[in-house]
């Protein structure tokens, strides 16, 4: 065993890490003790080993490969930064044209198919304009009144009832011709031409403006 | 610039020659970076093998303090760069240890280059220095680092100390520690093999 209250002072010692008063003082008692001696030489004999096994050379190849792969890292580096703020440009620039594209262009998305729809034309009760009551025929012939065009959904029209509301249907307004001056107390009529997806079939409604409209 | 700053390497002129790399280096050199990393690749590389025990992650530990080197030259001086990068390769491979905790340390000594001994005294020689290096597991880490930095590169206690951000006091404790450990492991050893 050596003297435990010298051992740290020994291993400092022998790595020459005392202070001269303090390694003057680890000498003398080296002197007088042969086990922390024997301690001294094994830890200097070690740290004479580790300082020869550390001045071996590694391989040049490890060197070279630490070189090569920093070098590659640094390349790697640099292209992102040069090829990502390009990437974003463009990306940009197609985000904006698509932007564009989608305000200025009109809508190309079809026009939603019109309901198929099966109706009869409702019994018109009231005789239409210079016919009997008992004419249940209705004719319509070429409108000479104004036509307007609106905007689907025909729903609107008070006139027609609720059992046959037809939500997606559009609808062509026609003018009445002009009554006669005689019957001008009579309210008007209007006509409204109910399109469906079957061109063959046509819906002529007539509709009695009791002047409710605004 | 980088001719200049490799002339004056070449011209021995220490002080203002790598003053003038570490400035093309900045500049974006990579001649001067490369210049700089084989200057330091010593000190990077071995320090850090012998820190985590193994080439593979040696290498790993000095690229990526190199990669630090590089992103930070606009900070370093010339001369805190051996500092630097010794506090810099003793945090990587602490960082390195965490994460591969189960890290062989060294215990044999792949391509180093011993040339013109006759075989016996290889061997010999080889069986010794194995065992100093296999001694190095029983040290904790900072011990490791303590003695790696103290006595296998030669720095003073304050640089140490410095390096590893702690006090002298604490840096010499830790370093005779880590010679006792070793000088008991190498003697326990010794005497089983009798």
């Amino acid at each position: 065993m050596t003297c435990a209250g010298w051992e740290e002072r020994v291993a400092l010692f022998a790595g020459g890490d005392l202070g001269t008063a303090e390694a003057a003082a680890v000498e003398r008692h080296l002197g007088d003790c042969a086990e922390c001696r024997a301690l001294a030489a094994g830890l200097r004999a070690g740290l004479d080993g580790l300082r020869e096994v550390h001045a071996e050379q590694l391989a040049a190849a490890h060197y070279a490969a630490v070189r090569g792969r920093v070098l590659v890292a640094l390349a790697n580096a640099q292209q992102r930064r040069v090829v990502w703020p390009w990437a974003w440009a463009a990306a940009l620039a197609v985000a904006a044209g698509a932007v564009v594209v989608w305000v200025v262009k009109p809508s190309t998305v079809p026009a939603p198919e019109l309901p198929r729809m099966v109706a009869t034309a409702p019994v018109v009760d009231r005789p239409a304009l210079g016919q009997s009551r008992g004419d249940r025929s209705l004719t319509v012939a070429a409108p000479r009144g104004r036509v307007v065009r609106r905007a689907a959904p025909a729903r609107a029209e008070r006139a027609v009832p609720p059992e046959m509301e037809l939500p997606e249907l559009a609808a062509t307004e026609i003018a009445p011709p002009a009554p006669p001056a005689a019957q001008a107390e009579d309210p008007p009529l209007r006509m409204v031409q109910l399109a469906t997806a079957d061109p063959n079939v046509v819906i002529y409604w007539l509709l009695e403006d009791r002047g409710e409209r605004r | 610039m980088k001719t200049l700053a490799l002339a004056a390497v070449e011209a021995g002129d220490e002080a203002e020659g790598w003053d003038s790399v570490l400035e093309a280096a900045r500049a974006g050199d990579r001649a001067a970076f490369d210049l700089l990393m084989r200057r330091h690749e010593r000190l990077v590389l071995g320090t850090a093998y012998r820190l985590v025990g193994n080439l593979d992650d040696a290498e790993d530990a000095s690229q990526e303090v190199f990669l630090r080197l590089y992103r930070n030259l606009g900070k370093i001086e010339t001369g805190n760069l051996g500092a630097w990068l010794y506090r810099v390769t003793v945090n990587v491979c602490h960082d390195a240890r965490r994460r591969r905790p189960n890290t062989v340390p060294v215990d044999e000594q792949p391509e180093l280059v011993a040339a013109g001994r006759d075989p016996q005294q290889n061997a010999g020689d080889a069986q010794r220095k194995a065992l100093l290096l296999r001694s190095l597991r029983v040290l904790s880490e900072k011990e490791r680092a303590a003695l790696v930095l103290r006595d296998m590169e030669g720095l003073s206690t304050a640089e140490v100390a410095s390096a590893l951000g702690s006090s002298v006091v604490t840096v010499r404790s830790q370093i005779s520690k880590a010679r006792l450990k070793m000088r008991d492991f190498v003697e326990r050893y010794s005497r089983r093999r009798l």
